[in-house]
């Protein structure tokens, strides 16, 4: 399927929640926050939001560093 | 030994900042009585405090429970080989006075979390993070929430950097990030570029001199991302989410400080 992710056009796999894809991406689900279409996911979401073929999405991991 | 360092006058002081166009003397005035907690005075404290204390903020309040330690001197430019061993706190306290004589400094050891955190912020208009976990974090998070306190977060690690206003009429950290409570942190494991921290730590600076002053668009419910090793930016945007459990969608209550100008008159239009 074909996604835009942080801006970029991508071909991943078809994949079905938010949560299938973080891991595609192999990233870790916590402190990392998604954008479907520019609305804010909850967490605790991740593994029903749907990802449909065409969507936009962001996702950015919290920096903890200081 | 009088006239041997000439005395230098607040006015001398701020004379660049009150040369922009929008900084009126009302603001200069708030920066004067404002107080700023820095929370951690590690990377991102150090680089941002001397900022601060240099703009003429009123008081600084440090909070930071660490000692300095020889593996800070690479990226934490405030302290040199005479503080290792010294609490940070101390050594930065030192230096800022020495910078900014007319900047009440105040210092704590203490490791701030949700038990003494509403009394060591007692009384501060701003907070900056520079803590390096992420539990006092979300704490603060919640405080911005319960108290309408903006906090400026900044993280940094590795390459990568980021800056997020929490405040007043803006969404919760919770909001986007869920809990960071588990967010990577340690850059003992994971190295740091020692510019990374100033980059970010004169962002997280900055906020908050335009947040103080009410100056320009606050970084308030955008994520600043900063790719040192791409050589890249990226900001993106986000809202209250619904049902959020620390600010039930709410947002942070309150206002900001009544801007003086919203547009900068340098930039094109």
């Amino acid at each position: 399927m074909t996604l835009t992710v942080n801006g970029e056009r991508r071909e991943v796999p078809d994949v079905a929640t938010i949560a299938e894809l973080l891991d595609h991406f192999r990233i870790q689900h916590q402190a990392v926050g998604v954008l479907i279409n520019g609305e804010v996911v909850g967490r605790g979401d991740f593994g029903t939001a749907p990802v449909r073929e065409g969507d936009t999405l962001d996702i950015v991991r919290f920096v903890g560093g200081g | 030994m009088s006239g041997a360092f000439p005395v230098i006058r607040d006015a001398d002081r701020v004379r660049r900042l009150a040369a922009l166009p929008q900084v009126r003397p009302q603001a200069l005035d708030r920066l004067r009585r404002a107080a700023v907690a820095v929370v951690g005075v590690g990377g991102l404290g150090t680089a941002a405090a001397p900022y601060l204390a240099a703009a003429g903020v009123g008081r600084l309040r440090l909070i930071d429970p660490d000692v300095v330690q020889e593996t800070d001197l690479g990226r934490q430019i405030l302290y040199g080989p005479a503080d290792v061993g010294q609490p940070k706190v101390k050594a930065a306290a030192a230096a800022l006075t020495a910078q900014a004589p007319a900047t009440v400094v105040e210092v704590s050891t203490e490791a701030l979390d949700a038990h003494n955190g509403r009394r060591l912020l007692e009384g501060v208009d701003v907070i900056l993070d520079g803590l390096d976990e992420g539990r006092p974090r979300d704490f603060l998070n919640e405080y911005a929430v319960r108290t309408g306190t903006p906090v400026v977060f900044g993280g940094a690690l590795g390459y990568e950097g980021q800056v997020v206003v929490v405040a007043p009429s803006g969404p919760c950290l919770h909001c986007l990030f869920g809990s960071v409570a588990d967010a990577a942190a340690d850059c003992a494991r994971e190295g740091i570029l020692g510019p990374l921290v100033g980059v970010v730590g004169a962002l997280q600076a900055a906020e908050a001199l335009k947040w103080v002053m009410g100056l320009g668009a606050p970084l308030r419910g955008r994520v600043l991302q900063i790719d040192l090793f791409a050589g890249a930016t990226r900001v993106l945007s986000f809202a209250p989410r619904a049902h959020c459990p620390v600010c039930g969608g709410q947002g942070v209550p309150g206002a900001r400080p009544a801007a003086t100008s919203e547009r900068n008159p340098h930039s094109p239009s």
